[in-house]
C-alpha cells in the first residue's frame, strides 16, 4: 500500500508541471495586462511601460517561466502582481481555512441528508417519501447556488431575523453557506445511494439474506448498504476535492474569504503568480482527493489490492 | 464481520462531523451588528465590493477608502458644498510659490503626530514623495508628482534623489518644479499626496500597506486590523491634530454582491448603501416611507460619454461622428435608466469643476439632422457598427442596449460586443477598442485632470480616441504652464469647444447625482466634492 502511495504521488508531479505550463503560457496568450489592469480607468501609458519594465513583465515567457518555478521549488510561490507586496502563499494559507471550514460543514451535510434520504428512497421505492425526497434531490441539483442563496438570505435573515446575511466571523455565519453549498451535493448522494442500492437489492445474495429470515434492516445495512457504496463513496471523495478548491458563488454571495476568490480575483487581474499559486494548491487537493478515495475503496472492498 | 465496515464509515462521517463542528466553531464571534455600540464604543459599518489590497496609496490608483481616513496631505481638497471643493492647509499650515510658479515652499504645522507617536518633520514629506519616484516602489501613482524637477531621472532609476525636493529645516519643505504647473496644489491634495513616517515605512518595508501595525499615517484613523477579502476595520486616532473623530471604528466589509449588500443594509447589518451598486434600487428607497428621508445624495464631479475610435472608419469623418453626437436622447437615458437623478452633459468637463464652461450650447436630439449628416457623408443607408463593454456590466449595458437602438433609428446598426475586463482594457490601450461608453471623475479640480486626461497625444490612443488636432495638443500642453488662472480657463474652454463641438471627438452623455442611503443612526453624512464611493469619514457622527 506504501508503494502504490508513494507511485501515486510521484506521478501527480508531472502533472503538476504541466498544467503550470498550460495556465502560465495561456494566460500569455489570451489578451490581457496586468499593468494595465491594475490601473484601468486610470491608465497612463508612460507609467504602464515603466512599471512593466520594473516587475520584468518584459522578458520572455519562457524565462518568466523558470524564475517563477525555481522559485516555487524553494516554497517561494512570488507575490500578487495586483495585491502589491502580499505573498501567495501567505494569501493562500490565510484563505484556506475559510474555504475548510464550509467545505466540511458543506460535506457533513450533503452526507447526513442525502445517505439517509437515499436509503430511504430505494427502500421505501415509489412512495410518497421516496418522491419527496427525490424532488427535493432534483430541486438541490438544478437550483442555481446564487438562487438558493438569494432566497434563503431573504427567507432567513430578511424576514426571521435568524441568521446574518453575509459576513465570515463565526458559527452562525456558516450555517446559510454550508446549507446552500451541501444542498446540490446532498442531492446528488442522494440519487446515486438510491440508485445504487437499488441496484444491489435486487441480487441474489439479499434474496438469501432475507431468505434466511434476516430483518429488513439487517438486510439493507449489513448486506446491500456496503456493496453499493463504492460509487457512492468515489462521488463523495471528488466531491470534497472540488469543495476544497473553492466555492466561487457561494463565497461571493456570503462575502467569505475563501481559496475560490482569490483565484477569481486572480484570472480577473492576469495575476499570474496567484493564479498559479491557488492553481497548484487546487490541484494537489484534487490528487489527493482521488487518492484518499482509492485508499477507501480498498478499504470497503477488500477485493481490491493496491500493489 | 461485514457490518464492521459499514460502522467504519459512519464512524468515519461521525469524526468529520465532530471535526467540522469544532472548526466552525473555533471562529470567534467578533462579529457585531452594524452600529452598534458595546461598551460605548461607536462603529460605522460600510461595504466595499472588493478588496483594496493595499493602503499604499503609491501602489493603486482607485483603493483610496483606506489611505483618505488614515493618511493626511500637506494641501486638502475641503468639500465646501455639494459638488464643490476649496483647497486648505492640511499639514502644511502655509505656502509660498514664487513668482515664475516653479518653486513652492511648505511651511508645516508643528506637533502633528504620526500613528507610531513620530512628530511630522519635513523629511518625512521628502522620504515620502521620493519614495514614489523611487523605481523600486513600482508605484503606479507618479502622475501626480512627475512635473518635480528631477523626477524623471528618479524614476528611470539614473538618479540617487530627486533634485527638486529640498529640506529647509524640520517644518519646511521646499519642492521645485520643472516647469511651472498650475494644478500642482490641487495634485498634492489627491489621496496620491499622502505623507507617511520615512522611520515606519523603512522598517515596514514590504509589510507597509499590507500589515495594519506596520502602516503609519497621521490621518484621523489607524488602520488596526485587516482580514483579506473579508474586512478592514479602522479605529480612531485619538492624538489627531485636528482633534479626536467622533466614531471610534469604521469596518469595511468586503462583500461583491450587490444583492447582499442591500439586504445587509436593510437587516440593519450595514450603515451605509452606496446606490451606484444596485441602481435599479433607487425608486424602491425614494418610495420607501422608511428610507425615503434617510437618503443622502450629492453631485458627482464627473461625466459620463462615449469615446470614438478615430482610427476606425467611419468615424475618421467628423460628420458621422457628429451624427451620433445628434443620435442621442440623453434627457430619455436620465429619466428612463437613472430615474432623473442627472442632468445633460454639453461638454467633457463637470459641473463644480473649476474652469467649467456652463455656457456651452449643448448638443440637441436631432435624428433628422444625424440623417442628414450620414447622408453628407456618404451613408445614407447609414452602417455596421460596434459598442464594445465588459461583461457583467448592467448598467453599461443598459444605456448600450438604449443607444443602440437611437442609433437603428438614423439607420446605424450598433453591435454589442461584450468583452472580458481584461481583453477590453488591453485593447483599449493598443488605441483599438471600437466606440465605449464609461465616466470619469475628478481627482483634482483642474481641467487638466478632465481634458489632458483623454486628449493629450499618447492618452488619446490608451484610451483608444485616436484623436490627433495638432493645435488642440499644443494648446493642452501651452495650458499646463499657465500661471495665470483665467487665462488658462479660457483656454481650456475653448480647447473644450472645439474637442466636442468641432471635431466631435467626445460624445457627451450627462452628470449623475450619487446617491447613498443611511441608517438613521448615521449623522452628518456628505458626499464627497468629487461624488467618489471612497471618502473621508472623518466628520460622521454616530448618535448615541
Amino acid at each position: 500500500m506504501i508503494g502504490y502511495v508513494l507511485k501515486r504521488i510521484l506521478t501527480s508531479i508531472p502533472v503538476i508541471i504541466g498544467i503550470t505550463v498550460i495556465t502560465f503560457f495561456l494566460l500569455n496568450v489570451v489578451p490581457g495586462d496586468p499593468v494595465v489592469l491594475m490601473m484601468k480607468e486610470h491608465i497612463s501609458p508612460d507609467v504602464v511601460e515603466r512599471v512593466k519594465a520594473e516587475m520584468h513583465l518584459n522578458d520572455p515567457v519562457y524565462l518568466r517561466y523558470i524564475k517563477y518555478m525555481w522559485g516555487a521549488l524553494h516554497g517561494d510561490l512570488g507575490t500578487s502582481y495586483k495585491l502589491k507586496n502580499r505573498k501567495v502563499l501567505d494569501l493562500i494559507i490565510d484563505a484556506f481555512p475559510n474555504t475548510l471550514k464550509l467545505s466540511l460543514a458543506a460535506v457533513l451535510i450533503a452526507w447526513a441528508v442525502g445517505i439517509p434520504a437515499g436509503i430511504v428512497s430505494a427502500i421505501k421505492q415509489y412512495s410518497f417519501i421516496d418522491n419527496f425526497f427525490m424532488g427535493f434531490a432534483l430541486l438541490g441539483v438544478s437550483m442555481p447556488v446564487f438562487w438558493s442563496a438569494l432566497i434563503m438570505q431573504y427567507i432567513f435573515s430578511m424576514k426571521l431575523g435568524l441568521l446574518p446575511v453575509s459576513g465570515f466571523a463565526g458559527p452562525k455565519y456558516i450555517i446559510m453557506p454550508a446549507i446552500v453549498l451541501g444542498w446540490s451535493s446532498a442531492a446528488s448522494i442522494a440519487r446515486l445511494t438510491r440508485s445504487s442500492l437499488l441496484e444491489v437489492i435486487r441480487a441474489d445474495y439479499i434474496r438469501t439474506a432475507r431468505a434466511k429470515g434476516l430483518k429488513e434492516w439487517q438486510v439493507v445495512f449489513h448486506h446491500a448498504l456496503k456493496n453499493s457504496m463504492l460509487p457512492v463513496v468515489t462521488i463523495m471523495a471528488i466531491q470534497i476535492a472540488s469543495l476544497l478548491s473553492g466555492a466561487v458563488i457561494t463565497e461571493s454571495v456570503f462575502g467569505i474569504p475563501g481559496i475560490g476568490r482569490l483565484s477569481v480575483n486572480a484570472i480577473q487581474n492576469r495575476d499570474m503568480p496567484l493564479l498559479q499559486g491557488t492553481l497548484i494548491f487546487t490541484v494537489v487537493l484534487v490528487i489527493l482527493g482521488n487518492l484518499v478515495a482509492d485508499i477507501a475503496y480498498s478499504y470497503l472492498d477488500p477485493r481490491i489490492k493496491y500493489e | 464481520m461485514k457490518s464492521r465496515y459499514v460502522k467504519k464509515i459512519f464512524v468515519l462521517m461521525t469524526v468529520l462531523s465532530l471535526v467540522a463542528s469544532l472548526l466552525a466553531g473555533c471562529s470567534s464571534g467578533s462579529s457585531k451588528q452594524a452600529g452598534s455600540q458595546q461598551g460605548g464604543e461607536k462603529t460605522l459599518t460600510i461595504a466595499l465590493t472588493t478588496d483594496p489590497g493595499t493602503a499604499d496609496v503609491q501602489l493603486t490608483t482607485d483603493a483610496y477608502f483606506i489611505p483618505l481616513n488614515i493618511y493626511d496631505r500637506l494641501v486638502e481638497a475641503v468639500t465646501t458644498a455639494p459638488g464643490k471643493s476649496e483647497l486648505k492647509p492640511g499639514l502644511a499650515e502655509r505656502w509660498d510659490i514664487s513668482s515664475d510658479g516653479k518653486v513652492y515652499t511648505f511651511h508645516l504645522r508643528k506637533g502633528v503626530k504620526f500613528h507610531n507617536g513620530e512628530e511630522l518633520k519635513a523629511d518625512d514629506v521628502l522620504y515620502t514623495f521620493d519614495r514614489m519616484l523611487d523605481p523600486k516602489t513600482k508605484a503606479l501613482n507618479t502622475d501626480f508628482l512627475d512635473m518635480i524637477a528631477g523626477a524623471k531621472d528618479r524614476m528611470e532609476g539614473k538618479a540617487d534623489s530627486t533634485s527638486g525636493l529640498k529640506v529647509i529645516d524640520d517644518y519646511t519643505i521646499q519642492i521645485t518644479l520643472t516647469e511651472p504647473f498650475a494644478p500642482f496644489l490641487a495634485c498634492l491634495a489627491t489621496p496620491a499626496g499622502s505623507i507617511y513616517n520615512r522611520k515606519a515605512t523603512e522598517a515596514a518595508g514590504t509589510d507597509f500597506g499590507v500589515k495594519p501595525e506596520a502602516t503609519v499615517g497621521t490621518g484621523p484613523f489607524k488602520l488596526s486590523g485587516w482580514t483579506f477579502n473579508s474586512e478592514v476595520v479602522l479605529t480612531a486616532n485619538k492624538d489627531y491634530f485636528l482633534g479626536k473623530p467622533d466614531i471610534d471604528k469604521i469596518v469595511a466589509k468586503v462583500v461583491p454582491d450587490a444583492d447582499t449588500q442591500r439586504m445587509m443594509f436593510e437587516n440593519g447589518e450595514l450603515d451605509v448603501f452606496d446606490c451606484d451598486n444596485a441602481l435599479s434600487q433607487i425608486p424602491y428607497f425614494t418610495k420607501s416611507d422608511k428610507w425615503k428621508n434617510q437618503i443622502v445624495s450629492g453631485p458627482r464631479v464627473g461625466t459620463y460619454y462615449y469615446a470614438i475610435n478615430e482610427s476606425i472608419k467611419p468615424f475618421d469623418d467628423v460628420r458621422v461622428r457628429k451624427a451620433i453626437q445628434y443620435s442621442i436622447d440623453r434627457q430619455l437615458l436620465i429619466d428612463r435608466l437613472y430615474y432623473g437623478i442627472g442632468t445633460v452633459a454639453k461638454g467633457i468637463m463637470a459641473p463644480g469643476l473649476a474652469g467649467y464652461n456652463p455656457d456651452l450650447p449643448g448638443i440637441p436630439y436631432d435624428p433628422a439632422k444625424a440623417k442628414e449628416l450620414l447622408k453628407e457623408a456618404g451613408y445614407p443607408n447609414g452602417f455596421n457598427m460596434t459598442i464594445a463593454q465588459i461583461t457583467d456590466r448592467p448598467n453599461t449595458l443598459k444605456i448600450n442596449e438604449a443607444v443602440q437602438a437611437m442609433l437603428n433609428d438614423v439607420g446605424i446598426k450598433a453591435e454589442i460586443n461584450q468583452m472580458d475586463e481584461a481583453a477590453y482594457f488591453a485593447t483599449r490601450k493598443e488605441g483599438k477598442l471600437p466606440m465605449y461608453q464609461a465616466d470619469w471623475s475628478a481627482d483634482f479640480n483642474d481641467p487638466d485632470n478632465f481634458i489632458y486626461t483623454f486628449f493629450a497625444p499618447r492618452n488619446s490612443v490608451a484610451r483608444s480616441f485616436n484623436y490627433a488636432n495638432a493645435q488642440v495638443q499644443a494648446d493642452l500642453e501651452k495650458a499646463r504652464v499657465m500661471t495665470n488662472m483665467d487665462e488658462r480657463y479660457k483656454l481650456y474652454q475653448e480647447i473644450e469647444k472645439k474637442i466636442v463641438y468641432d471635431d466631435a471627438a467626445w460624445v457627451p452623455l450627462f452628470h449623475l447625482n450619487h446617491l447613498f442611503v443611511v441608517q438613521p443612526k448615521v449623522k452628518n453624512f456628505k458626499v464627497s466634492w468629487n461624488g467618489w464611493s471612497n471618502m473621508p469619514y472623518y466628520e460622521v457622527k454616530i448618535e448615541q
